[in-house]
C-alpha cells in the first residue's frame, strides 16, 4: 500500500445549519478503495454531517468532492446510490409493515408490463443477495417482527442489492448488544474482502481500533487528524476527540444504601391475547442507591416506565413508594413522589415551542404553592420567572433568555433544564430513562455528576439505559430485563459487561 | 413580533396582488375595486361602525377555534354551536319577559348554553367513547343545521311569515344602538379580554397551551388532560354560541333562515391565519370583516359581485400561512449562508 | 318489493358520490397526506360539470370540465402543502372555503343567479341499460338503468384496490405514508407520490362532483356537496383506507340516504330524515372507536 490514489476526496467542506450552527468547518479528508475507515468524534462533532454531505442528503455551503477522479455533486441520495455510494443511518429507516424483500426492492422493483410487482423474481433476487453475503435473513418476514440487528442487515442488504461500492454506516453498533457486534464486524470484513469500501462512524474507541484500517478524528466540526489504526491507541484517540484527558473511571464512592424507597411487587403487564410484556417483576430501590436497568430495547423497559408513571395500568401487582401503595394513583398524585426524566425530551420531557420558563415550571405549577396566584386559579408568572432563573443558575444552563423557545437551546442545555426541573421536585424517588442519550461528553459528565449528587443526598434512583458503559459507571446494582422478566439483579461489584450482555441477549448467563 | 408583522404584511400584499390579477383577468379595475372596498369598510364613521359590528360573529368563533386548536382540541363545530346558540337565545327571547338589564344578560347566557350543549355532546362522546371530536363536531354541524331549520319551520315558526322564521323576540332583549355602534361589540371586546386572560394568566390556560403543544409531556407533568379537554370544549362552545345569540339580539331580532351564514367557518379561517393567537385573531377578524363589509359597497359602485370577498379571503389565508412558514426557513437559510462565508474567510 | 328496489336504488345513488370521493381520499390517506379537501373538490366538480354540460350540451364535456376544475384544487393543494410545506389541515380548510366562495361567485357571475341554477339545457349523464340483464326480475331492475357514473365508481374501486396493493405505484404510495424517509432514501422522492395521490384524488372527486350535479340531480346549488366530502373522510378513517371497505361503508351511508327518503313517506319531517346519513356516520364512528379501544387495550 504505497500511497494509493484515494477513491473519494472531500476537500475544504463547509456546512452551516440554519441559522448559524457551523457543523463542518473546512474539512478535508480522503478515503481509499477497499479500506474500513472510521470517523470518530463526540456527538455534534460533525461526523454524521460529513457523511450526509457525501451522500447528498444535505448540501455543503462550500468545498468539493472528488469521486473516482472526477468532481461529483449528489443532489439527493438517489444519485449517490446510482454512483455506488450508500448509507445506513443511525436510526434505522425501514417500513415495519412491509416484509424484508419489500423493503429491499422498494425503488427498484421488478414489475411486469402492467406495473404489477413480480413477487417471485423480487424474492429470488433478494434471496440471492442474502446467500451471497451469508446474512441469515428470511425475505418474507415482516420487518416489525425481526430484531434490531436483523433490521440493520436489511439496511445493508438494501444497499448491496443496489450494488454499492462504498458503504457508510452511522453508529451501527449503538443499537447492538455486545454479543451481536462481532457478527456485524465479521460481515463488514467480508464486505471489505469483496473489494468494498466501508466508512464507519462511531464514538466507541475499542470497536474502532479493532475494526478499522484508518481512523479520522473530528472535534467541533473540524478534522483533527487521520491516523492508521495500527499506530494509535485509545488514550490518544480520546484526547484528540475531546481535546483533553478523559477519565474512564467512576467517581462513585461506595456507601451502604438506606431503607427501601421504591418497592415493586409481582408487577405484571399482560396483553389481551396473552402476550406478557412484564412478567412478575419484584425489586426494590433503596435510598442512596442507583439501580441500573439493562436490556435490549423492547424487553419491557417501556412498560416498566409506563406503569411506574401511571400511563399504563398493570394487569396485576403493586408499586409502593415508602410503603404507600401508588398502584392506583393518577399521574399527578404520583408526581408528588416521583421525579422523572424521560428518554425523549421532545416527545415527553418538554414542549419544544414553549418558552423555556413554561417548560421549567411543569409539575411545579401544581405542587409549589408559590407558583399559584389568586385562589389557585392564577399562575404567578413573576415567581415563575424567578423560579426559572434559579433553575438556570443551579444547573448551569446556557441560554439567551428564559423567554427563548425551548427548541433554540442546544441538546445538552435542553437536557439540563429537564433534569434540573425534575431534581428540584425534591421527591425521594428519581426515575431516569436514558438520561444522557445523544449528549456531548461535557453535558453527559455534568448529568452523571448530578445523578451521583442526588445519590449522596440519599434519594433512590432507577436508571434505564441502553448504554452498558453508563450502567456500569453509575449503578450500585444492575437489573437485567429479558422478555419482560427480571433475569438478573446483580451488585455491580459482582458482575461484568460480558455477563450482563449474555443475560440481555439470552436471559441466562453464558452457557457452554 | 416584528417578524410576525412583516409576515402579515407580506402575506396581505401578495394576496391583494393575486386578487388584483384575478380582477384584471375579468376586466375589472383592481385599484378602483380596492378603493371602493376599503372606503365602504374603514374610512368613515358609518362604514367603520358597520365593520366593527360585522366583526362580532367572525371574532367570537375565531377565538373559539383559536383556543381549541392551541389547546390541541379539534373543535370544528363552531357552525353548529353558533346556530344552536342563536336558537337558544331566540327561544328565550320569545318566552322570557324581563327588564332589559336582566333580559340581555339572560339571553347571552342562554346563547352560550346553546353552544355549550352542542359542544358538550361532542365532548362527552369523546370522553366516554373516544370518538374523535374532529368528525363528530363536523357531523353535528350538519345536524344542527337541519335541527334549527326544523325548529323555525315547525314549533317556533312565525305564523304571519311566508318563509321559515321565528317571530321577533321581546324588544327587551334587543341590543341597544349607540349612534351607529351596536352594543354587541362590547360583548366582543369583553370576550377578547376575558379569553386572553384565561388563556395566558390562568393555570388552566397554561395547561391548555402546553397540552396543545405536547399532550404527552403535559400528561406526564401532571396536567389533568381529560378535565382540560372538557373545559376547552365547553368554553369554545360557549364562545361560538354567544356569537349566534348576539347575531339574533343585535340584528334581525329573530331566527331567520341562513342566519349562521358562513360566519363560523370564516372564524375558523381567521384563527388559522392568526396562528391561533388571540389578539391576532381579533385583528384579523376586523380585517376580514372590513373585506366583507366593503364588498357590499364595492358591488354597488364597481359591479364586481360581492362574493369575490370569499375568494379573496381564502387566497389571503393560503398566502399568509404559506408565507409565514416559508419566510421563516428562508430567513434562516440566508443567515446560514452568511455564516458559511464568514467561516471560509 | 317496489319499496325495497327503490331503497336499493336510492342507496346506490346516495353511495356513489361518497364512494368516488372516498376512493380519491384513499390515495392521499395511503400517501400520508392529511387531505380534507374532498368537500371542496366535490363542490367544484359539481359546478364545472354543470357549466360544461350547459354550454356545450354534452355531458361528457361536463364531466371532463368537472375533473379539470377539481384538479385545479389539487394543484393548489400540491403547491401549498407539498411544495411550500404549508400545514395540510390549513390548506384543506382554506381550499374548502375557497371552493364555496369561488362557486358562489362564479354562479353569480356566469349564470347571474343566487342559490340554485337549474335549466333544461343541462345534459345529465345517461343511464346505462343492460340489454339482456334488464329482463331478469328484481336484479335487472337494479342492475340495468343505473347511471353510467355508478359503473365508473365500481370500476374505480377495483382499479384503486389493484393499484394500491399490487403495483409498484402502490408499494411506493404506501411507503410514502408509512415512512417517507425510507422512500426518499431508496431514490424515489416521497413528494412526487404525495403529489400524484392528490391528483388521483382530484380526478375521482371531479367524477363524484359531476355525478352530484349531472346524475343525482340535474342542477347546481350553492354548497350542494352538503358534507359528503366530510362523510367520505369518515368512511376512509373507519376502514383505514381499504378501497373495498370504503365501497361497503359508502353503501351503508347510501342506505341511510335512501332510508331518509323512505321515512319522508311516513310523515317524518324532511329536516329529520335529512339528518340520517350524518347520524349514521356518528353511529359508525362509535363502533369504530369501540373497536380501536379494544385493540388498544389488547
Amino acid at each position: 500500500m504505497t500511497n494509493p490514489s484515494p477513491l473519494i476526496e472531500m476537500r475544504r467542506i463547509i456546512k452551516v445549519y440554519p441559522p448559524n450552527v457551523v457543523a463542518l468547518d473546512d474539512v478535508t479528508v480522503d478515503f481509499r478503495r477497499g479500506e474500513i475507515h472510521s470517523i470518530v468524534g463526540e456527538n455534534g462533532a460533525g461526523k454524521s454531517t460529513l457523511m450526509k454531505v457525501l451522500y447528498g442528503l444535505t448540501h455543503a455551503n462550500a468545498g468539493e468532492i472528488i469521486y473516482k477522479g472526477s468532481a461529483v455533486h449528489f443532489r439527493e441520495p438517489g444519485e449517490a446510490i446510482a454512483a455506488g455510494i450508500g448509507m445506513v443511518h443511525q436510526e434505522i429507516v425501514l417500513i415495519p409493515e412491509y416484509t424484508v424483500w419489500e423493503n429491499i426492492v422498494l425503488g427498484v422493483e421488478p414489475v411486469n408490463w402492467l406495473g404489477k410487482i413480480d413477487r417471485q423474481r423480487a424474492r429470488r433476487l433478494v434471496q440471492q443477495k442474502i446467500d451471497e453475503f451469508q446474512f441469515n435473513l428470511d425475505p418474507d418476514e415482516k420487518v416489525e417482527n425481526i430484531s434490531v440487528a436483523a433490521r440493520q442487515k436489511v439496511e445493508i442488504l438494501t444497499l448491496l442489492y443496489r450494488n454499492v461500492e462504498v458503504l457508510i454506516l452511522d453508529e451501527p453498533t449503538a443499537v447492538l448488544t455486545p454479543q451481536e457486534i462481532p457478527q456485524l464486524f465479521a460481515e463488514l470484513n467480508r464486505l471489505r474482502a469483496s473489494g468494498r469500501t466501508i466508512l464507519f462512524i462511531s464514538h466507541r474507541l475499542d470497536e474502532v481500533l479493532e475494526l478499522s484500517d484508518r481512523i479520522t478524528v473530528m472535534r467541533k466540526g473540524k478534522k483533527v487528524d487521520t491516523v492508521p489504526a495500527s499506530s494509535t491507541n485509545r488514550q490518544e484517540l480520546a484526547r484528540m476527540m475531546v481535546g483533553r484527558d478523559v477519565l474512564f473511571t467512576t467517581r462513585r464512592k461506595p456507601k451502604p444504601p438506606g431503607e427501601a424507597v421504591l418497592r415493586v411487587e409481582n408487577l405484571t403487564v399482560r396483553e389481551d391475547h396473552g402476550r406478557v410484556r412484564l412478567d412478575n417483576l419484584n425489586f426494590e430501590v433503596r435510598a442512596g442507591e442507583i439501580v441500573g436497568v439493562a436490556g435490549v430495547e423492547g424487553n419491557g423497559q417501556f412498560e416498566l416506565v409506563n406503569t411506574l408513571m401511571g400511563i399504563q395500568k398493570p394487569t396485576s401487582g403493586h408499586i409502593y413508594i415508602r410503603d404507600v401503595d401508588i398502584t392506583h394513583f393518577d399521574i399527578l398524585q404520583r408526581r408528588k413522589f416521583i421525579s422523572f426524566v424521560p428518554q425523549d425530551r421532545g416527545k415527553m420531557g418538554a414542549s419544544l415551542s414553549a418558552p423555556v420558563w413554561e417548560d421549567a415550571i411543569m409539575t411545579h405549577h401544581r405542587l409549589n404553592p408559590r407558583l399559584s396566584g389568586w385562589k389557585g386559579l392564577l399562575l404567578n408568572t413573576r415567581y415563575a420567572q424567578e423560579f426559572t432563573r434559579q433553575l438556570i443558575d443551579t444547573f448551569q444552563v446556557v441560554l439567551p433568555s428564559p423567554r427563548a423557545p425551548f427548541r433554540t437551546l442546544s441538546g445538552g442545555n435542553q437536557q439540563k433544564v429537564v433534569v434540573g426541573r425534575e431534581l428540584l421536585l425534591q421527591s425521594d424517588f428519581v426515575l431516569l430513562d436514558q438520561p444522557t442519550r445523544g449528549l456531548d461528553v461535557g453535558s453527559m459528565e455534568y448529568i452523571h455528576d448530578q445523578i451521583l449528587r442526588i445519590r449522596s443526598e440519599g434519594r433512590a434512583v432507577l436508571m434505564i439505559s441502553a448504554d452498558l458503559e453508563e450502567i456500569f459507571l453509575l449503578s450500585d446494582r444492575i437489573l437485567v430485563l429479558y422478555r419482560g422478566r427480571l433475569v438478573g439483579n446483580l451488585p455491580v461489584e459482582q458482575t461484568n459487561p460480558q455477563e450482563v450482555g449474555s443475560l440481555m441477549l439470552e436471559g441466562q448467563p453464558q452457557s457452554a | 413580533m416584528r417578524q410576525k408583522l412583516l409576515n402579515a404584511l407580506i402575506g396581505i400584499v401578495v394576496a391583494l396582488l393575486l386578487g388584483a390579477i384575478l380582477l384584471l383577468l375579468q376586466g375589472y379595475d383592481p385599484l378602483a375595486t380596492y378603493e371602493a372596498l376599503f372606503r365602504y369598510s374603514l374610512f368613515g364613521y358609518y362604514p367603520f361602525a358597520t365593520t366593527l359590528r360585522n366583526a362580532v360573529p367572525l371574532v367570537l368563533p375565531g377565538l373559539s377555534a383559536a383556543i381549541a386548536f392551541a389547546s390541541g382540541v379539534v373543535n370544528l363545530g363552531q357552525p353548529g354551536q353558533l346556530v344552536m346558540g342563536a336558537l337558544f337565545a331566540t327561544v328565550g327571547g320569545l318566552y322570557l319577559n324581563l327588564p332589559p338589564a336582566l333580559m340581555i344578560p339572560a339571553l347571552a347566557l342562554l346563547a352560550m348554553l346553546g353552544g355549550v350543549v352542542w359542544a358538550g355532546i361532542a365532548a362527552l362522546l369523546r370522553r366516554f367513547f373516544e370518538m374523535s371530536e374532529f368528525i363528530v363536531t363536523l357531523m353535528l354541524n350538519m345536524i344542527a343545521d337541519f335541527f334549527t331549520a326544523w325548529a323555525i319551520t315547525e314549533p317556533f315558526k312565525d305564523p304571519a311569515a311566508f318563509s321559515p322564521m321565528t317571530p321577533q323576540i321581546s324588544p327587551n332583549g334587543w341590543l341597544p344602538e349607540w349612534g351607529e355602534f351596536n352594543t354587541m361589540i362590547l360583548f366582543m371586546f369583553a370576550a377578547v379580554v376575558i379569553a386572553w386572560f384565561i388563556f395566558h394568566r390562568w393555570k388552566a390556560g397554561y395547561e391548555w397551551r402546553i397540552t396543545g403543544q405536547n399532550a404527552l409531556f403535559a400528561r406526564l407533568g401532571g396536567c389533568e388532560i381529560n378535565r382540560n379537554f372538557m373545559a376547552v370544549m365547553l368554553l369554545t362552545g360557549a364562545l361560538a354560541g354567544l356569537a349566534g345569540g348576539l347575531v339574533v339580539m343585535g340584528g334581525p331580532h329573530r331566527f331567520i333562515r341562513g342566519l349562521g351564514a358562513n360566519y363560523a367557518w370564516d372564524g375558523v379561517m381567521i384563527a388559522i391565519v392568526a396562528n391561533n393567537g388571540l389578539i391576532a385573531t381579533f385583528l384579523y377578524g376586523l380585517f376580514f370583516s372590513a373585506i366583507q363589509t366593503g364588498a357590499l359597497g364595492m358591488e354597488l359602485i364597481t359591479s364586481v359581485p360581492n362574493e369575490i370577498s370569499q375568494v379573496l379571503q381564502a387566497v389571503l389565508v393560503l398566502v399568509i400561512v404559506a408565507s409565514r412558514e416559508y419566510l421563516n426557513t428562508f430567513v434562516q437559510q440566508l443567515a446560514a449562508r452568511r455564516r458559511a462565508r464568514e467561516v471560509r474567510t | 318489493m317496489k319499496i325495497l328496489i327503490g331503497l336499493i336504488n336510492g342507496m346506490i345513488a346516495g353511495a356513489t358520490p361518497i364512494l368516488l370521493a372516498a376512493l380519491g381520499g384513499a390515495y392521499t390517506y395511503y400517501a400520508g397526506v392529511f387531505n380534507i379537501a374532498m368537500e371542496g373538490m366535490l363542490l367544484t366538480g359539481a359546478f364545472f360539470a354543470v357549466l360544461g354540460s350547459y354550454y356545450t350540451g354534452s355531458w361528457l364535456v361536463g364531466v371532463l370540465l368537472a375533473v379539470l376544475g377539481s384538479l385545479f384544487l389539487s394543484l393548489i393543494f400540491i403547491l401549498f402543502a407539498v411544495v411550500l410545506k404549508t400545514d395540510e389541515f390549513v390548506t384543506g380548510i382554506a381550499l374548502n372555503l375557497f371552493a364555496v366562495g369561488a362557486t358562489t361567485y362564479l354562479l353569480r357571475k356566469i349564470f347571474s343567479v343566487k342559490g340554485v341554477f337549474s335549466n333544461p339545457g343541462i345534459q345529465p349523464i345517461p343511464a346505462l341499460r343492460l340489454p339482456v340483464v334488464e329482463n331478469i326480475p328484481v336484479l335487472g331492475e337494479i342492475l340495468s338503468g343505473q347511471n353510467l357514473m355508478i359503473w365508473v365508481a365500481v370500476l374505480a374501486t377495483i382499479l384503486t384496490h389493484f393499484l394500491i396493493f399490487q403495483t409498484r405505484f402502490g408499494l411506493r404510495l404506501r411507503a410514502a405514508g408509512y415512512n417517507p424517509a425510507r422512500l426518499d432514501s431508496s431514490g424515489v422522492p416521497s413528494n412526487r407520490l404525495r403529489a400524484l395521490s392528490l391528483l388521483a384524488c382530484g380526478v375521482l372527486c371531479g367524477l363524484g362532483g359531476a355525478f352530484l350535479s349531472l346524475g343525482y340531480v340535474n342542477l347546481f346549488a350553492e354548497n350542494m356537496s352538503a358534507g359528503r366530502g366530510w362523510i367520505s373522510l369518515a368512511a376512509i378513517i373507519l376502514v383505514n383506507g381499504n378501497p373495498l371497505g370504503i365501497a361497503l361503508i359508502s353503501l351503508l351511508f347510501g342506505f341511510s340516504d335512501g332510508l331518509g327518503l323512505l321515512l319522508q313517506g311516513y310523515r317524518v319531517p324532511a329536516q329529520f330524515t335529512a339528518m340520517v346519513p350524518y347520524l349514521a356516520t356518528l353511529i359508525a364512528l362509535y363502533f369504530y372507536a369501540a373497536r380501536t379501544r379494544r385493540l388498544k387495550s389488547a
